[in-house]
């Protein structure tokens, strides 16, 4: 009887002991896609080890959490880019506290003045704009000032397998892939690539995909200097020069001089399996297929890899389509503590973007962008450009995700020749401004 | 209080009885009744995920009907149904007819093409990518058998949609046969009887008693396909996310996408309300014609 009065004594000050830690703790809830890896890395903290854009971001979490015993960041992990479920949190008044958003994507809810400005948050942990680089800046700023930290820049890449470029006669003496200098090179190349290696020069995922289209018509429109959000209400889609990227494009897919009917993850599997010789695909795969090409026995161990930035193929402004991924915080009452938990948290990232840029993106923290660690990891000796390259849409564009359905769908309706390529540019352009008008 | 009792009697209208129905009406009122005139309100103004702006009239619905993409969901919602319910209702009396008996063999094959019916959508439509999915899969192997090159079903404008609907009957199937074994299992053995004593063959027997017996529930079974293959959703947004170029999107899709994707909620609603009076339609002309049959 003794012992059971001890043990419920013991039980009930343990109780009361977890309630009042648990009392004591700032809860704030954290919001992220990026994908589950909770089997391998759901407990670690040791951020070196983890790999992947959800390795690095789970043990990061991880990692906050254990050496912040004030402060828990309760997760949701949503699926890619998980806005819809978002917008129905924001409806129902019942926000995260922090959240994963586009850059692309932020004018959406600053407009609606659903996302916290940053500066003064950031500044009470010594974090100031300009300590971001210029791209990550221009990404995130909204009507003068930051609406989410920024915490990467990402693009999409020309992936290369060497070993078929060898084969095709696609290389410098050097070693380095040839790339061509306008559409009419492209092709050439591509036919050559084709010729000598019974494969594809392309592969994309162009199935139920849309965001390779948007992604490319901009870089190539950036590329012509054309203008056409000038007015971020209007796109001017029905141009000689959106004609020439979709003209290019269409004679690529006519030609076989890419792969077809693949989606995202069948694209993927096609480079690693070595049936095309450029995977057109971001930032956020090149540590995974760095650590493939290291692999004996992979196709892209043959030969090796490498990735760059989109070749220049037009005359104009040096520059491809850049996007970004920000840590935006809702607008909502909250205690002093919760306040300076999210700024705890933001500094906690900030510290450690170097870990965030092991994925493959770059860093948005100019010092890391700049710093020798950053420049020895695999490849960014020729990635780093797109920190430069890199372009936004400009900041006052908003359904950004929205329009690339729109495009997405009309360009790969040309390029697969169900449409006329001025009637899709056409559609394309009305149906944009048709959404863009009813906002 | 007793006279008043007593003025009501056990059977009178007294509006307590109201009570036992309020449960029900009261969710019947909020999430029925309530959000459809809210749906028709908002189909009337411009609102977003976060407001409802100013009146506009019918200009979501003049919107709608300059919108290409839209008369293309009509059409494609239309061409699904056409391809899945005639299927679902002859394939699964077809089945119904052939598993109508007690054997062991019967019962083990009417689980296994019930078993489909209970996998959600998320799962049957994982299943029918890895048959469907280019180069590397099921349909792939089995054309590589024959060196040939499999069709990309999900990519193909032609294809696409019936790919769509293989996958749609393959899950629906269940209902259909277990709603004719129902029906089936309902006719009384002594017409069969007779019609055995006057030496009517199967055909015959299947003509002039099996079929117009179970008419009834042929109709019910059209009825409840017409109105569930009318709200294709899952299928297509998993499979194809509508498209090539926007032939596999449904209006459902379409409504989704509209309303949540880019928040133009009234464009939505005004999209959902086009929705509900093609249902109310095709379900009521089915209704009105199987009664009228009925009392002729």
């Amino acid at each position: 009887m003794r012992i059971i009065s001890k043990i419920v004594a013991v039980s009930v000050f343990a109780m009361m002991a977890s309630a009042a830690s648990a009392a004591d703790q700032v809860e704030i809830k954290l919001q992220r896609f990026f994908g589950a890896c909770d089997a391998q890395f759901g407990t670690n903290t040791d951020v070196g080890k983890a790999v992947g854009e959800c390795g690095i971001i789970t043990s990061l979490i991880n990692k906050f959490n254990s050496s912040n015993p004030g402060i828990h960041i309760s997760v949701t992990n949503v699926e890619w880019p998980g806005y819809d479920q978002l917008n129905a949190q924001f409806a129902a008044g019942d926000p995260p506290d922090i959240v994963t958003v586009h850059e692309s994507a932020l004018s959406d809810y600053q407009t609606k003045k659903l996302l916290l400005p940053l500066n003064d948050m950031l500044k009470s942990v010594g974090i100031t704009p300009d300590q971001f680089t210029e791209a990550a800046q221009a990404g995130a700023t909204k009507d003068g000032k930051l609406y989410g930290m920024p915490i990467d820049t990402w693009s999409e890449l020309f992936h290369v397998n060497l070993d078929l470029f060898k084969k095709a006669g696609l290389v410098n003496a050097d070693g380095t892939p040839i790339f061509p200098k306008s559409p009419e090179e492209l092709i050439a190349q591509a036919e050559q690539f084709k010729a000598k290696t019974g494969k594809p020069y392309f592969v994309m995922s162009l199935a139920n995909e849309t965001a390779l289209y948007m992604r490319d018509l901009y870089t190539y429109l950036f590329q012509q200097n054309s203008d056409f959000f000038a007015d971020p209400k209007h796109i001017k889609l029905n141009t000689p020069e959106a004609k020439r990227f979709v003209e290019m494009y269409k004679t690529i897919f006519e030609k076989g001089l890419t792969t077809k009917n693949l989606d995202y993850s069948a694209a993927l599997n096609a480079f690693l399996a070595g049936e095309g010789g450029v995977h057109l695909n971001g930032t956020w795969v090149v540590g995974d297929y760095d650590a493939q090409s290291k692999t004996p026995g992979t196709a892209l161990n043959k030969g090796g890899y490498e990735v760059y930035p989109y070749p220049q193929l037009f005359s104009g402004a040096h520059q491809q389509f850049a996007d970004g991924h920000t840590w935006a915080v809702s607008v909502k009452s909250r205690t002093a503590a919760q306040s300076d938990a999210i700024a705890k948290f933001l500094k906690f990232y900030f510290d450690n973007d170097y870990e965030w840029a092991r994925t493959g993106h770059l860093p948005s923290v100019q010092a890391v962008l700049d710093s020798d660690k950053f420049k020895a990891l695999p490849h960014r000796s020729t990635i780093l450009a797109v920190a430069k390259l890199g372009h936004p849409l400009p900041a006052q564009v908003q359904r950004q995700f929205a329009l690339q359905d729109i495009i997405g769908e009309e360009i790969g309706a040309a390029m697969s020749g169900q449409k006329p390529v001025d009637a899709a540019l056409s559609e394309a352009e009305k149906r944009v401004n048709d959404l863009l008008g009813n906002l | 209080m007793s006279s008043n009792r007593r003025r009501t009697g056990p059977n009178g209208s007294d509006w307590r009885n109201a009570l036992f129905i309020a449960p029900y009406l009261f969710f019947f009122l909020t999430l029925l009744v309530f959000p459809l005139f809210w749906g028709i309100w908002l189909s009337f103004h411009k609102a977003d995920t976060f407001s409802s702006g100013a009146f506009v009239g019918f200009n979501n619905y003049v919107r709608l009907f300059n919108d290409h993409v839209f008369l293309q969901s009509i059409w494609n919602t239309f061409y699904f149904v056409f391809l899945t319910v005639p299927a679902l209702a002859i394939i699964g009396l077809t089945l119904a007819l052939a598993l109508n008996s007690s054997s062991r063999l019967a019962t083990v094959l009417r689980s296994l093409y019930f078993s489909s019916s209970v996998l959600s959508v998320t799962i049957v439509t994982l299943i029918w990518r890895i048959v469907f999915v280019p180069q590397f899969g099921l349909l792939s192997t089995i054309y590589g058998w024959f060196g040939a090159e499999a069709p990309a079903v999900l990519a193909d404008p032609d294809l696409a949609m019936i790919g769509i609907a293989l996958t749609t009957i393959w899950w629906c199937i269940g209902l259909p046969m277990m709603l004719f074994l129902a029906a089936l299992q309902q006719i009384p053995g002594d017409i069969y009887e007779a019609a055995a004593l006057d030496n009517a063959g199967w055909w015959r027997t299947l003509i002039s008693i099996t079929l117009p017996s179970i008419r009834r529930t042929f109709v019910l079974v059209l009825i409840i396909q017409i109105v569930l293959q009318f709200q294709l959703f899952g299928q297509s947004w998993l499979l194809t996310r509508g498209g090539p170029n926007n032939l596999t999107k449904p209006i459902v899709l379409y409504i989704y996408d509209i309303a949540f994707r880019r928040w133009d909620v009234g464009l939505g609603a005004a999209a959902s309300e086009v929705l509900f009076a093609l249902i109310l339609v095709a379900a009521m002309t089915q209704y009105l014609i199987s009664r009228r049959q009925e009392e002729r």
